[in-house]
């Protein structure tokens, strides 16, 4: 990675990649937009007035309380309670960090996985290389909210088995990218050197191929955090996923959805915007980082 | 390794990847546009009338699953001996009259001219096949089989006389009839459950013929003009299936349905004051309660606070019961979770039903007593359940699990909900999966929810069909046995009355609430709000 930003203006910055990045306002802007939604995330909860998730600190009587309102307990929900008489504000940082964690940790694991057998394909071709392939064209064959819905219905509810379902619509996508790459680089020089110094296969593959696959790979990886972000709110707003007791954003927004019609917009309006804010700024950096890759586009 | 970037087919690639993602946000987006068609509404047909049911019929064969969404499907096509009028009494319905002709022996008159939808008359041979057949069922999920056990023969007497023995006397042998749907012997005989759905074998007496069955989505039929009651004031009507309440509400302002059931507690008061529409409300039959796992030591769901099995089921414990019930704030519950569409329970029956009794004491609301209980139970510091519930199936159940679990771990229960769709639901209750479970009954008789919930199950007798919790007292038994044998009304109703009290002692399910219906129509319209919650097509009537 850092043999991509070296090519950059940015050069001899301490993280040239960083540098190049947050070059411009636009890239400044999209920087604090992401750093914005990762605080809120991960630093949220621990200022969040209230545990979403302990039941005992909820009350029922201060439930679907307009935004304002004071609680029971002390405070106020300044941006409404929920049907449960959850603060709003809490459920949705809670919600928002379980929704990147849930979506973070399938597409990590799809990465791995995926780039691992494009790798292995990529470089063994033949019989390996028509298998991988041919798994992946059928994973994409498949809408991925088809996917992650099937493997839902059969597998039963929890969080383990989103992230699953998750890694498994969207592996193709890494193996794809990873094999390409590697067909390519499996050709040059630099390998067949380390091929006859007569490495192993692991050594060659993992320290010498993958360093030099990982470009595309790394363009993917945040365009499909922004999807698997988006499918994880699906499903919890399809009732699959996390349990009610602990909702992610999906499940707020679903339950705020009955009550939509009857004037009560709050319950599903914030944790919608907030989905759209966390989606938008992890797609603008995605856009931002390949930009910032591309060797052939001015930075 | 300083290498050159990928060449040139990079910037290919990338927006073959930028394609491929936006590609795949647009099936997202166009599966959940989908997901979201299904439950919301799609241009209106030209029915003269259209109905939104809140909950989905899984089949059309009307000996497969008991249980109310499919029941109130078939009644439109299909109908009983004894009926059943909107306040739950029986009345005459395929049999003109019934008598008991001795303590086990009961008599049913068919009426005379009832013609089937193929244009074949009703005939006496119909009635005992449909009396057979839910038995040869050995699949169904929720079987009617409690309702025919309790036959031990059948004699013809002549071309409109039946005469249905009982190995002891049984006096709601009627109410017991008012659900076994006739269905016709010549279409059914070889029938599988899909000919009914495909319509080949769903031939009834009832007001309506089948036109198309859309599974997951609506119900089209026709008016049978050879009815031999009151004929439906609309020629053709389609239930649409919108289980999801916003989009069943937006239907009907849209002017897609006609009327919904299963209004929305938030949006009655708004319904209320709106012109264009009109309300039925009244407190139905159906009580909701959470069953308990009594049978098993270790059960599924219960856990020590560190997620170990526990050496016993604290759900045997009725200490442990107690403090479950007095933690829930019924008041809260009913006014708050179920928007007022509920009123706090503490029988298995709704109020008015024989065996409820008078004023029976609610639960005290005691989150304080609930603790003291549970560490003398030996629980101070609680465990852990999980609770088990349907989605879509009862107002607001998933809400009102959760609404539980919020009550349980004030008291230092900590409490998870896992809800399912209604037939994986019951398929698992079935299989006695679960360690508490959200359940909704209705029922006419205490004697009768008693003998299914609560009866010691005997899968010979039907007893306990639904007694998934296992509980089982002998006193309690006996009790439902004498009430169910009285033909004296009085003496049946005081007996179901104390078997009631008695179980309800021991708390073997926890009774939560009585749900209030609740349908909404064009102002044009008119529906008797009935007790069982049903919507039946042929009673709107234009005003």
């Amino acid at each position: 990675m850092s043999d991509a930003a070296v090519t950059r203006p940015a050069a001899g910055h301490r993280f040239p990649l960083l540098a190049a990045f947050a070059a411009g306002p636009a890239g400044k802007a999209i920087l604090a937009l992401l750093l914005l939604v990762l605080l809120a995330a991960f630093v949220g909860p621990v200022l969040a007035p209230q545990n979403p998730y302990d039941l005992a600190a909820l009350d029922i009587l201060d439930a679907r309380l307009p935004p304002g309102s004071p609680a029971a307990a002390g405070g106020s929900y300044w941006l409404g309670s929920d049907e449960q008489g959850r603060d709003l504000l809490s459920a949705m940082l809670y919600g928002l960090r379980l929704s990147l964690l849930v979506a973070g940790a399938g597409t990590g694991l799809a990465c791995v996985a995926g780039s691992l057998l494009g790798l292995f394909a990529g470089y063994r071709r033949g019989a390996w290389d028509r298998l991988v392939l041919a798994l992946a064209d059928l994973q994409l064959s498949f809408p991925a909210l088809l996917i992650a819905l099937a493997l839902l219905a059969l597998s039963g509810p929890g969080l383990i088995k989103v992230v699953l379902a998750l890694a498994a619509s969207q592996w193709a996508y890494f193996a794809r990218s990873a094999r390409a790459a590697a067909l390519v680089e499996a050709e040059k020089d630099y390998m067949a050197a380390a091929r006859l110094q007569g490495l192993s296969e692991g050594r060659l593959l993992l320290r010498h191929l993958l360093p030099n696959c990982l470009p595309p790979l790394l363009v993917i990886l945040p365009l499909q955090l922004a999807a698997a972000i988006s499918l994880e709110a699906t499903l919890a707003f399809l009732g699959l996923g996390a349990p009610a007791t602990e909702p992610s954003l999906g499940r707020l927004i679903a339950n705020g959805f009955a009550y939509l019609l009857s004037g009560e917009y709050w319950v599903s309006l914030f944790p919608g915007l907030l989905l759209t804010l966390a989606i938008t700024a992890i797609t603008l950096a995605a856009d931002r980082l390949a930009a910032t890759l591309d060797p052939r586009q001015p930075g | 390794m300083a290498r050159p970037l990928m060449a040139l087919p990079f910037a290919s690639r990338l927006s073959a990847v930028v394609a491929r993602a936006l590609g795949k946000a647009a099936c997202a987006v166009f599966l959940t546009v989908v997901t979201l068609a299904v439950m919301a509404p799609t241009p209106a047909r030209a029915a003269p009338l259209s109905i939104g049911l809140a909950a989905d019929v899984s089949s059309l064969d009307p000996h497969y699953l008991n249980a109310a969404p499919n029941i109130g499907v078939a009644s439109h096509f299909f109908e009983t001996l004894v009926a059943v009028d909107k306040d739950g009494q029986l009345v005459p319905g395929l049999a003109q009259s019934w008598q008991a002709i001795n303590p086990t022996t009961w008599e049913f008159k068919l009426r005379p001219g009832v013609k089937f939808h193929d244009g074949s008359p009703l005939t006496v041979e119909d009635v005992v096949f449909s009396l057979e057949r839910p038995a040869s069922l050995t699949q169904s999920p929720g079987p009617f089989t409690g309702f025919t056990k309790a036959i031990s023969a059948k004699k013809v007497v002549d071309a409109h006389t039946l005469r249905l023995t009982t190995a002891q006397p049984y006096g709601p042998l009627p109410l017991d009839l008012a659900s076994i749907f006739i269905v016709s012997k010549k279409a059914a005989a070889k029938a599988t459950t899909e000919d009914f759905n495909s319509g080949k074998a769903l031939v009834g007496t009832g007001p309506f013929r089948l036109v198309k069955f859309r599974r997951g989505e609506a119900v089209e039929m026709a008016r049978f003009d050879g009815y031999w009651s009151d004929k439906p004031a609309w020629e053709s009507v389609t239930l649409r299936i919108l289980p999801a309440d916003a989009p069943r509400l937006a239907a009907l302002l849209a002017g897609q349905v006609d009327m919904i059931e299963g209004v929305p507690g938030a949006d009655v008061a708004r319904l209320k004051k709106d012109a264009r529409f009109r309300l039925e409300q009244r407190v139905s039959w159906r009580t909701l309660f959470l069953q308990l796992d009594l049978f098993r030591d270790a059960s599924p769901f219960v856990t020590d606070n560190a997620g170990r099995p526990l050496d016993k089921n604290p759900l045997k414990d009725l200490k442990v019961r107690q403090a479950l019930s007095r933690a829930i704030n019924r008041e809260a519950l009913a006014a708050r979770t179920l928007d007022g569409l509920g009123v706090p329970a503490s029988r298995l029956v709704a109020p008015g039903i024989p065996g409820h009794g008078e004023k029976p004491a609610a639960e005290p609301y005691d989150p304080e007593g609930a603790k003291r209980l549970l560490a003398e139970a030996g629980y101070p510091e609680g465990f852990r359940l999980t609770l088990h519930g349907p989605n879509n199936r009862y107002l607001y159940d998933e809400q009102v699990l959760q609404t539980l679990a919020q009550f349980f771990s004030r008291i230092g229960i900590k409490t998870q909900v896992e809800t399912l769709p209604l037939a994986a639901y019951f398929g698992r209750l079935r299989h006695a999966d679960f360690s508490a479970a959200l359940l909704g009954w209705g029922s006419l008789s205490g004697d009768f929810a008693l003998r299914t919930l609560l009866g010691t199950p005997d899968e010979k007798t039907g007893w306990g069909a639904w007694n998934w919790g296992r509980f089982s007292d002998a006193r309690v038994d006996a009790d439902i046995r004498e009430a169910l044998a009285s033909t004296d009304a009085g003496r049946r109703n005081r007996a179901a009355e104390t078997a009631m009290n008695q179980a309800m002692q021991q708390l073997p399910v926890i009774p939560l609430h009585h749900q209030v219906a609740t349908w909404a129509l064009r102002a044009g319209l008119s529906y008797p709000a009935r007790v069982d919650e049903f919507t039946f097509a042929a009673q709107v009537r234009p005003r």
